[in-house]
């Protein structure tokens, strides 16, 4: 028994179905459960968390967790389906710390917002950027230019005022 | 007496954060109280690159990535593809792949041990150490004309076989690092400066590691025997003679030592597949998918094909970069571009420990605790 039917032995109501994903287990979770299979992965050894991936798929979202178990070296995928147009799930975060960083670039770059994150703000991008990149409908010919203010902190804004030379 | 609390800021420009990083540093006198780290000066925007780009045409970006080791992420990136479309890689493409990565880990690890040693400011390392990478640089400059952005790798296999006297040219190249690796031994590793500035500083325990996600010579410093080459081996690794480097002391130091031990490791590595490496074609001769014009089948060529399809689906792949774990998450849709790529990038994820490590400690000290990390900010913002 591979360790994603474990999961859905222990938590049947919260796992929608199960498959493999290149050799590694494939769960897929409800969004609202994900918390507590979350924990539940953690229990069962995995205490690795390798990645935290977010794919726009126009009609949905989906973020993918890769986990990783040092003990028993094994992999398992879980995987969330999110709604266009309020992708939301809960912050794993209280679980693995290395989360943090993870899941605030998922917001920044693809829009899904985690909650119960204590600091989900932007990390690549600055602060007041406009829109998600990584979203399929994000607008590219919109220019944006960012600045270092009198405070270290970035100003952002779309016609170029906030530079020395305008255009 | 009165006291406040300092508000500090470092960077984005300074010299020992290898780039472009910001620290806003929280200070009670010299001890940082909290520490914020500011990044993103250098993203590019590559993930989103990938999404406009065919498969092919992607491979050049992944170098620049973590451009003090660009052959890793070549091979993390066509691995997950491979994965992907369940291509079989010849044997001897295999060799070389692992051949020029382990020979990348060395330059990597050259450049960390000079890097580091000049933030503490001891500056002759540095000339050594770009001394010795100069002769690697070399090897790769007979190998495939660049010197840090190879674009080397293909799916499939490698672009070009080696050339003729391309191997006396490596063993003249082990044979001189061996005697290296022992003058950097016994000028740096003992040295009592270098051994005060690093000994109990940036410590990090193995729960705490794991659980910051943190991978590589990085985790392994703190005791965790995890080396993706032998937990979960691909290539050629399984047949390959070598050891995983561990200590177990947590500190900076132990994450320096694991380092200057991996370069002996791949040295050894080297010097098997010297020996061993077997005559084949470099690159697969399989069937690669389907030809988007006439809809036949691409067969056996003597070359890869530059529109490469695979099937719709996702597949996430790591190797052991010289910085831990890198993997790449691609999400393919069965036309010629990826859907999605995500880059698991191993300086991104070990950073995120640093806010915890450092509290408590001094300035200088952060910078060390932060060269041991050994981040490049390509790899960081990508």
């Amino acid at each position: 028994m591979n360790a994603a039917e474990e999961l859905k032995q222990a938590l049947p109501a919260s796992v929608v179905s199960t498959g493999m994903q290149v050799e590694k287990p494939l769960v897929l979770v409800k969004k609202e459960d994900l918390l507590e299979v979350a924990a539940k992965v953690k229990e069962m050894g995995f205490d690795h968390l390798s990645v935290v991936t977010g794919v726009d798929y126009v009609d949905r979202f989906e973020v993918i967790y890769n986990f990783f178990s040092y003990g028993k070296k094994e992999n398992l995928v879980l995987k969330v389906v999110l709604d266009h147009e309020a992708p939301e799930v809960g912050s794993l975060t209280s679980l693995w710390k290395g989360a943090d960083w993870l899941e605030r670039e998922t917001y920044d770059l693809v829009g899904v917002r985690f909650t119960g994150h204590p600091n989900l703000t932007r990390i690549l991008l600055p602060e007041g950027w406009k829109g998600h990149p990584l979203r399929k409908d994000y607008d590219m010919s919109v220019e944006q230019f960012v600045t270092i203010g009198e405070d270290g902190e970035d100003i952002v804004s779309t016609d170029g005022s906030n530079l020395l030379r305008r255009k | 007496m009165e006291t406040e609390e300092l508000l500090i800021n470092m960077g984005p420009v300074h010299p020992s954060t290898h780039g472009v990083l910001r620290f806003k540093l929280r200070m009670d006198g010299e001890i940082i109280k909290e520490c914020t780290v500011v990044m993103g000066y250098l993203h590019r925007g590559t993930e989103k690159l990938a999404e406009m780009k065919t498969y092919l045409q992607f491979i050049p970006y992944t170098d620049r990535l973590d451009y003090i080791s660009a052959m890793p992420n070549n091979y993390a990136y066509v691995k997950a593809v491979e994965e992907l479309a369940g291509i079989e890689v010849p044997l001897r493409a295999e060799y070389i792949r692992v051949l020029t990565v382990e020979l990348n880990r060395i330059v990597n690890h050259l450049v960390f041990m000079g890097s580091l040693l000049l933030d503490l400011g001891a500056s002759t390392a540095i000339m050594y150490g770009f001394r010795e990478r100069e002769k690697a640089l070399q090897l790769y400059e007979m190998l495939c004309g660049a010197r840090m952005t190879f674009s080397y790798f293909r799916i499939g296999g490698v672009r070009d076989d080696l050339p003729d006297d391309f191997m006396s040219k490596l063993n003249e190249f082990i044979k001189d690092m061996e005697k290296r690796i022992e003058d950097y031994k016994g000028l740096i590793n003992g040295n009592e400066i270098f051994m005060m500035r690093m000994k109990g500083i940036g410590v990090i325990s193995a729960e705490e590691a794991i659980n910051y996600g943190m991978t590589g010579p990085s985790l392994r410093g703190s005791g965790v025997n995890y080396d993706i080459r032998k937990i979960e081996p691909y290539s050629i690794y399984p047949d390959l003679d070598f050891k995983a480097c561990v200590r177990p002391e947590c500190d900076s130091y132990a994450r320096y030592m694991v380092r200057i031990d991996e370069m002996e490791e791949s040295l050894h590595i080297l010097r098997q597949i010297a020996d061993t490496i077997p005559k084949s074609e470099v690159v697969a001769t399989q069937k690669y998918g389907i030809a988007p014009l006439t809809g036949m089948p691409y067969t056996a060529q003597t070359y890869f094909p530059r529109i490469f399809i695979p099937p719709a689906g996702e597949a996430y792949s790591r190797i052991e970069a010289p910085k831990g774990e890198l993997g790449f998450y691609v999400v393919s849709d069965g036309t010629t571009k990826p859907y999605r790529v995500k880059i698991r990038s191993p300086s991104f994820c070990n950073l995120t420990a640093i806010p915890k490590m450092v509290v408590g400690l001094k300035i200088p000290d952060l910078i060390a605790a932060f060269g041991t990390i050994d981040v490049v900010l390509g790899d960081v913002d990508r």
